[in-house]
């Protein structure tokens, strides 16, 4: 690995961010075309119904209408929204682009409407008129699997999706020999992963090509493609695939959409180019939602705190319709559900439902910050009923440094980690010992000052092929230019996430360069190899590394031309700032651009070396990376108002080596930022009708600057072994870990008034009434 | 949503029953009624311009005359539905007479869904009161004429 550090751990400012900052990025919706014509579509106001005609003449009439299609008009020639998600006896149901026959979650596409302006579309698509009769919806997951409930899917006789079963040890015999058994019952409620840019196509389809473009503001343009060409029956090199600049995705954007095929078959059809953005409202109610599980988690523990086994029946509400992942999320949840602690035992059910509502799927953490919340919130509780510190509780039961890499019985192997030096640095930082002194004299007082913790571990690089359900490794080419420069083309898709810096930083730090010789080209399937993308924090540790293998080809290269030039055998050869020397005799040098123009021009080669300096490497991580740390959130619960305030908020995380620290900040400070948001603000509500009544801003609260306080953010190192340069990934830490931080520090505030568990969102009137009954007593 | 409540109407309860149930009469009834055609037994079509903040526009829809027994009790189904998505309700209307006047009791329950629904909510019970409102001023209007 690096011995030298010249931009490898530099906070390195990004090399993005002028171009957003200043209004010069291209995102989907910046795209003009000649002949552009806009799409609007048609949703479903009802939850289940059945359509029994769709009248659309007037629509067709209005100005600048080109074309309406409904559902019959794709029937058969449109394939069906994939699911790449695989679980033993899984129900499939058939998901088509436009509804067939019924609706079965309001915002369901319907009919689309194509005019030659943005707003001539969309007041057409006001004039479809379709018949429906509606039908019973059923909106809680419970109840959905009650006999008597309505059924989303006919055709199963049930709405139960899949079952999935996990056992590890000996989960019933450790219940039977426990001290104590804690049980407890939550919700991780349903999420709005609100991205900043909603969703947004543009298809072109150039019929003397015979070449079909798809501009989509997407988290992976190349299984998009894959996806497109098959559900369109084209031939997938006849496709590519454009992801421009995207404004955030948070895992709504890994997926494959109705409307992404929908907008190039109408670009085909109509021999035009097709736009379609998303509005907000239509995002709220047809983008995925994330989290909705309900969990009934039971522990069981020695007298003295060991745990001793952990069993969790998970009730998923999947949705209407499977989107890319739906089922497979809530198996993350269980494989990560033992959390940071030595547990020999456990025994995992989970249920996955449909319900008349939009789809769940990855939303940041997907599935690991619902397991960070269950087994934090049962630690808290463990020591609550054991009179224990929490901190205490979670320090006797870590995995110990010699015990990495250590196997779970969930099945996973966590590669390395330190997860007591974590926790103890927090505590150092908070002032833990003060603080709990402060709590007890605050209480006196009538002031509710809380402390909780969360020693977090989550489950990165994204993945083992074998674990994932379209490959998990990713690919990097690396071309030095004739110029010396250098083109890094990545099958990562970063969008938000820094990679253009950051590989920089490491093409830089290898070859010898600075990060501004460098350009990170992404997000093109024309002009990059083929790619996985960018979700599950993997863009840095599994498409870095790949980066990393071709720069090492490159390297080799370089060293080998020097060599020859130089007249000395390769292993002599060492790569400084801009040139190649002969070890241990730094004039005896060539210019790094005269090694490359040599590699180039070609006029004089070392025997068997080809002409040019480019490298691709298909990299396959071994295992998962286990990235950890420590989350304190200090809080003050306001008796009179139910306000949480957050009076500090220290993260002590673990990613491995670090490229750049900023880009790390960054990270982790956003990923909180939506934990405050799960734990005290937003909650997804359908009424029994399946209506969305948090349909828009108004009614669906994401945090505000206000609401978050200064992050205290520092880190442990521990290099992961299972890639060569030591990085674990670090995009998903803080949602990961910064939920149950909150929670369990506000109901470690309440702890005066005999409060064991809140629902979240822990909204101020929910506290308020707390508080309330309090007094009544 | 449930809606609640009663209403005084300076008329005999006879007369603000035949209101109730005369088609033209309805059609003046309804706030934003600007059509009202016959629709087989006791239902009709009608449009409806319903003006809901951000959500108005023109509405489509039926009304039917579910239960009448006169004078004393009439059920009413209404559905309609338009841009903004839909807003189905029914209830019934209990007259009671009260020296020439009459009480008139409402219950009945709307339910909406599409935009309505989502971003309508909180907007929906000050419009349903307005809309209410609007109808007893209406039917005074034709009883006491």
């Amino acid at each position: 690995m690096m011995t030298k550090t010249r931009w490898v751990g530099k906070p390195l400012k990004r090399k993005e961010d002028p171009r957003l900052i200043q209004g010069l990025a291209h995102y989907v919706d910046d795209l003009a075309l000649p002949g552009l014509r806009y799409a609007a579509i048609v949703r479903s106001p009802h939850a289940h119904a059945r359509i029994l005609g769709i009248r659309f003449a007037a629509a067709l009439e209005s100005p600048g209408v080109v074309a309406v299609l409904t559902g019959e008009d794709i029937r058969g020639k449109l394939g069906m929204v994939p699911v790449a998600a695989d679980l033993p006896e899984l129900k499939v149901p058939p998901h088509p682009p436009l509804a067939l026959d019924k609706v079965r979650y309001v915002g369901e596409p319907v009919a689309v409407v194509v005019g030659d302006s943005r707003y001539r579309a969309r007041d057409a698509a006001e004039l479809v008129e379709v018949d429906y009769e509606p039908l019973p919806a059923v909106t809680n997951p419970e109840k959905a699997l009650e006999k008597n409930s309505p059924l989303v899917h006919e055709q199963f006789k049930t709405n139960q999706a899949c079952l999935w079963k996990l056992e590890g040890g000996f989960p019933d015999k450790a219940f039977k020999q426990a001290h104590r058994i804690v049980r407890q019952r939550f919700t991780n409620q349903r999420l709005i992963p609100v991205a900043m840019e909603p969703r947004g196509v543009v298809a072109q389809y150039d019929a003397g090509e015979e070449l079909l473009t798809v501009w989509s503001s997407t988290q992976i343009p190349h299984l998009l493609r894959t996806q497109i060409a098959a559900m369109l029956g084209v031939p997938e090199m006849r496709v590519r695939v454009i992801a421009p600049e995207v404004g955030g995705g948070f895992g709504s954007k890994l997926n494959v959409y109705g409307e992404e095929a929908l907008v190039a078959h109408l670009a085909m059809k109509l021999g035009r180019p097709v736009k379609w953005i998303e509005s907000r409202r239509e995002n709220f109610l047809s983008t995925i939602h994330g989290r909705d599980q309900i969990n009934e988690v039971e522990v069981a523990v020695k007298r003295d705190g060991t745990l001793l086994a952990l069993r969790c029946r998970i009730v998923a509400d999947l949705g209407a319709y499977h989107q890319l992942l739906t089922p497979a999320i809530p198996t993350l949840t269980g494989l990560l559900l033992l959390g940071a602690y030595k547990i020999p035992a456990v025994k995992i059910e989970y249920v996955g439902v449909f319900t008349n509502k939009m789809a769940t799927d990855a939303y940041r953490g997907a599935g690991r910050p619902e397991a960070t919340f269950l087994i934090e919130r049962m630690m808290d509780l463990v020591a609550m009923e054991l009179k224990q510190d929490p901190a205490e509780i979670r320090l006797k039961n870590f995995p110990q440094p010699k015990d990495f890499p250590y196997a779970t019985p969930t099945g996973v192997i966590y590669d390395s980690g330190d997860y007591a030096a974590a926790l103890k640095k927090a505590l150092a930082q908070v002032g833990y010992k003060k603080l709990r002194q402060e709590q007890k004299r605050l209480w006196k007082q009538g002031r509710y000052l809380g402390v909780g913790l969360s020693s977090y571990v989550e489950i990165c690089a994204m993945g083992p092929s074998s674990q994932m359900p379209a490959g998990g490794w990713e690919s990097a080419t690396v071309r030095i230019e004739p110029t010396g420069k250098v083109t890094v083309l990545t099958g990562s898709s970063p969008h938000g996430q820094g990679q253009e810096t950051s590989f920089a930083q490491l093409v830089a730090e290898e070859l010898g360069l600075t990060p501004d010789d460098v350009i990170v080209i992404h997000g093109d399937t024309k002009a990059v190899p083929y790619g996985i993308g960018t979700f599950g924090s993997r863009a840095t540790a599994v498409g870095g590394t790949a980066v990393y293998l071709s720069l090492q080809k490159l390297k080799q290269k370089l060293t080998r031309m020097a060599a020859h030039l130089l007249g000395v055998a390769p292993e002599q050869v060492v790569i400084g700032e801009g040139e190649l020397f002969v070890k241990g005799k730094p004039r005896q040098a060539k210019k790094f651009l005269e090694v490359v123009q040599a590699a180039y021009v070609a006029k004089t080669l070392p025997p068997g070396f080809e002409p040019g300096l480019e490298a691709t490497s298909f990299f396959e991580p071994s295992n998962f990376t286990f990235p950890f740390g420590t989350h304190v959130c200090v809080v003050e619960v306001e008796r009179e108002t139910g306000d949480v305030h957050i009076r500090r908020y220290v993260a002590v995380d673990d990613c491995g080596r670090v490229i750049n620290p900023l880009l790390v900040d960054g990270q982790v400070h956003g990923g909180i930022v939506q934990s405050i948001g799960q734990a005290l603000f937003e909650e997804a509500v359908y009424d029994e009708n399946g209506q969305l009544v948090t349909g828009e801003l108004m009614d669906y609260a994401i945090p505000r600057a206000w609401d978050v306080p200064r992050f205290e953010t520092s880190r442990t190192v521990t290099p992961s072994p299972v890639n060569p340069m030591g990085v674990k990934g670090v995009g998903e830490a803080g949602t990961i870990g910064a939920t149950p931080a909150v929670v369990n520090a506000v109901v470690d505030a309440l702890r005066p008034l005999g409060i064991r568990d809140i629902a979240m969102p822990l909204k101020r009137e929910r506290l308020w009434e707390l508080f309330q009954k309090k007094r009544a007593r | 949503m449930k809606i609640q409540g009663n209403q005084t109407i300076t008329a005999p309860r006879e007369k603000v029953f035949r209101v109730l149930v005369d088609p033209q009469a309805i059609a003046r009834l309804l706030p934003g009624c600007e059509e009202l055609e016959p629709a087989g037994a006791d239902t009709y079509d009608v449009k409806l311009k319903l003006g809901i903040a951000a959500l108005s526009g023109s509405y489509q829809g039926t009304v039917k005359l579910a239960e009448q027994r006169p004078p004393e009790r009439l059920r009413l189904e209404v559905t309609s539905r338009g841009p903004w998505g839909f807003a189905d309700g029914a209830g019934t209307l209990e007259l009671e007479e009260k020296k020439g006047k009459t009480l008139v009791h409402y219950a009945g329950e709307v339910k909406v869904g599409g935009m309505i629904a989502s971003i309508g909510q909180r907007l929906l019970e000050g419009a349903a009161r307005l809309v209410i409102g609007q109808f007893f001023k209406n039917l005074e209007k034709e009883a006491s004429a």
